[in-house]
């Protein structure tokens, strides 16, 4: 214990310098001289090397190539054509972009929506603790850091609709079986309870992080006044996990943009292109088809929305430091 | 303790929350939970113990059809009671040169994992502790790179790949992930939380830079060192559209695309296919129950934890 508040008042400590930082009013300033070097910028560069050839340059890079008609092979025999990229966006090809935009909402607004919900209603069945509470917590996690692959894979044939797990349960049941994978109505469920399945354990975790830092003495108040345990989740819990609801959703939603793994190795982007989002239509048509400059176009738009919702993820998430 | 360090910093909340049931239980008073009567918490636990079934039922399944006949029934007993044909396991293995799979991965992920802490902890340093001309400046320029996700610098990656000869190489797998913006600051986290004194003293005795960073600054920060490592990778273990696009030669390639290449290759052996799954899925699984901890903790640093 003693440790405990020796480091809870380190990281007072912190904060407090956080609000004065960039003062060097400190008394012993003199003997900072190491620590005021010229050449100070020499230790980030090893990052700032990467970032720059890996990400900040080819980010650069995208735009450029968006604006021509991109030869792969030989780039020498590229052809500037400005925004026609652009253009192609909202043409009809097939899959057309804003296809694929509406099927990219319909999995991130399923996986977000049921993702917060399931969350939060696991993590309120979770947050008492102890033994056996803490093995459910450390089984729904699980699935959230095994790969991608591996388990898309073995979800594929618990889908089969011949010999899968998901049909015989049904028939036990004796509720109608369905095709799933190989049903263009029925694909993007499937891929959707999927995700869900594998990301739900994070989200837990986060809400699991929430409530414990909620005041008890709200809810014994309402709980003497006669609340029962709906009115008082839903007056006094529930809007004080605002904040941390709020970085849930935009979390999962910049994850559920980025999804690509299993719509590969579960539907590769079918049956009948019911499973081709942004992503995937971007793999596609940049390294399958070798429409590069085109695919560059998309991955400008992917960029442009993932750029939003990470400015609001620090938006909600300086809300959580306000509330913590 | 070392993560009491860590959560005090960096927000784990179950540090905080076991002292918070300690404090209520001694203070007995009758403050619980949402669904406070007795019957309520016998159904919640009944339910919650359900809902962990339910998740865990993909990874029994996955396990018993790997030990089932090749010529399996679509009858649920017939599904999930094991029969122990070992051999699925033999024929899978015979497939795809697993092994130099396994070495790819470890030498991908041990090699990023390696160059992700000395630069996160070099920066980290830097940012949170000395004082230099344009220091700010080239923090922000840093987390701007947060603004760009993987799927975007795909097409102009592989085309600087292709420039410098990189494709199909373990260069292309590891140096572009040998920084983190994550690891960067949680380091600087780290060290913002010190005592500046701590430092103080260490110049007056006559340290440099070096053996600051290296003598103070590492046994101090080293929970964040743990966290970022695993994080990185874990990463590294589970990524597949990159090495997907980057490679195409067994002998860099990492194992989850070898999963995927041998899912493609034949879509009919079920069996053997749950096989490989399952002897693929082991290591990680192992690492997370040895470490769970420090697994669900570092989760939350990578999100919550990490408050601009």
């Amino acid at each position: 214990m003693a440790e405990l508040d020796r480091n809870a008042e380190l990281a007072n400590g912190a904060l407090q310098r956080d609000v004065r930082a960039g003062r060097a009013d400190h008394p012993a300033r003199r003997i900072k001289r190491a620590r005021e070097s010229p050449i100070g910028w020499l230790y980030p560069a090893p990052a700032l090397l990467i970032f720059a050839v890996f990400v900040i340059a080819p980010t650069a890079y995208t735009i450029y190539i968006s604006t021509f008609k991109w030869n792969v092979l030989n780039t020498s025999m590229s052809k500037y054509i400005g925004f026609a990229n652009y253009q192609t966006l909202f043409s009809s090809s097939t899959p057309s972009f804003l296809s694929s935009a509406w099927r990219s909402l319909y999995f991130s607004g399923a996986t977000v929506i049921g993702g917060t919900v399931l969350g939060l209603a696991i993590a309120l069945l979770l947050q008492r603790g102890g033994k056996l509470l803490n093995g459910v917590r450390v089984a729904v996690f699980a699935p959230y850091i095994t790969p991608v692959v591996a388990t898309s894979v073995a979800w594929v044939w618990i889908f089969n609709p011949q010999f899968g797990l998901a049909n015989s349960l049904l028939r036990v049941l004796h509720l109608p079986t369905e095709q799933w994978l190989q049903s263009s109505t029925w694909a993007m469920p499937s891929v959707i309870v999927f995700s869900l399945w594998h990301e739900v354990g994070f989200t837990v975790v986060l809400f699991l992080g929430g409530l414990s830092v909620l005041s008890t003495e709200m809810s014994e108040a309402a709980r003497m006044d006669g609340a029962n345990a709906w009115q008082e989740f839903w007056h006094i819990t529930w809007p004080q996990l605002r904040p941390v609801t709020t970085f849930v959703v935009v979390i999962t939603s910049i994850t559920s943009l980025q999804a690509f793994t299993q719509f590969y190795e579960m539907s590769s982007g079918g049956p009948d292109y019911a499973t081709t989002t942004l992503s995937y239509l971007l793999y596609q048509e940049a390294f399958l088809l070798f429409h590069t400059g085109y695919g560059a176009a998309l991955a400008v738009v992917l960029f442009l929305v993932t750029a939003a919702f990470t400015l609001l993820r620090r938006w909600s998430s300086s809300n959580i430091a306000r509330l913590g | 303790m070392t993560f009491a360090a860590l959560g005090a910093r960096t927000g784990d909340r179950t540090e905080v929350r076991r002292r918070g049931s300690l404090r209520r239980r001694a203070s007995a008073r009758p403050g619980r939970p949402v669904g406070s009567s007795r019957t309520g918490t016998a159904v919640s636990r009944t339910v919650a113990v359900l809902v962990g079934l339910v998740v865990l039922l993909p990874f029994y399944y996955v396990v018993a059809t790997s030990l089932n006949s090749p010529s399996a029934t679509a009858s649920l007993s017939g599904i999930l009671l094991p029969h122990w044909h070992w051999n699925n396991y033999s024929r899978a293995w015979a497939a795809e040169p697993w092994g130099r799979f396994f070495l790819n991965t470890v030498l991908v992920g041990a090699a990023t994992t390696a160059l992700t802490l000395v630069t996160s902890l070099l920066a980290g340093f830097a940012f949170g502790v000395m004082r230099f001309r344009g220091r700010n400046a080239l923090f922000v320029l840093m987390l701007s790179v947060l603004l760009v996700p993987t799927t975007v610098l795909l097409i102009p990656d592989y085309a600087i790949a292709t420039d410098i000869n990189w494709l199909n190489t373990y260069w292309i797998q590891i140096i572009p992930f040998g920084a983190s913006v994550f690891g960067i600051f949680l380091v600087r986290q780290f060290f913002l939380g010190l005592p500046t004194e701590l430092f103080d003293a260490a110049e007056l005795d006559g340290a440099g830079r070096m053996r600051m960073l290296w003598h103070i600054g590492m046994p101090m920060v080293r929970p964040a060192l743990l966290i970022i490592g695993l994080n990185t990778f874990m990463a590294s273990w589970n990524s597949f559209l990159w090495p997907l696009i980057m490679t195409t030669s067994p002998s860099v390639q990492p194992i989850e695309v070898g999963v995927s290449s041998f899912a493609g290759a034949d879509g009919t052996d079920f069996t053997a296919m749950c096989a490989a799954v399952t002897f693929t899925t082991i290591p990680v699984l192992v690492l997370f129950l040895s470490l769970q901890r420090q697994f669900i903790t570092g989760a939350m640093a990578a999100t919550g934890g990490v408050r601009g």
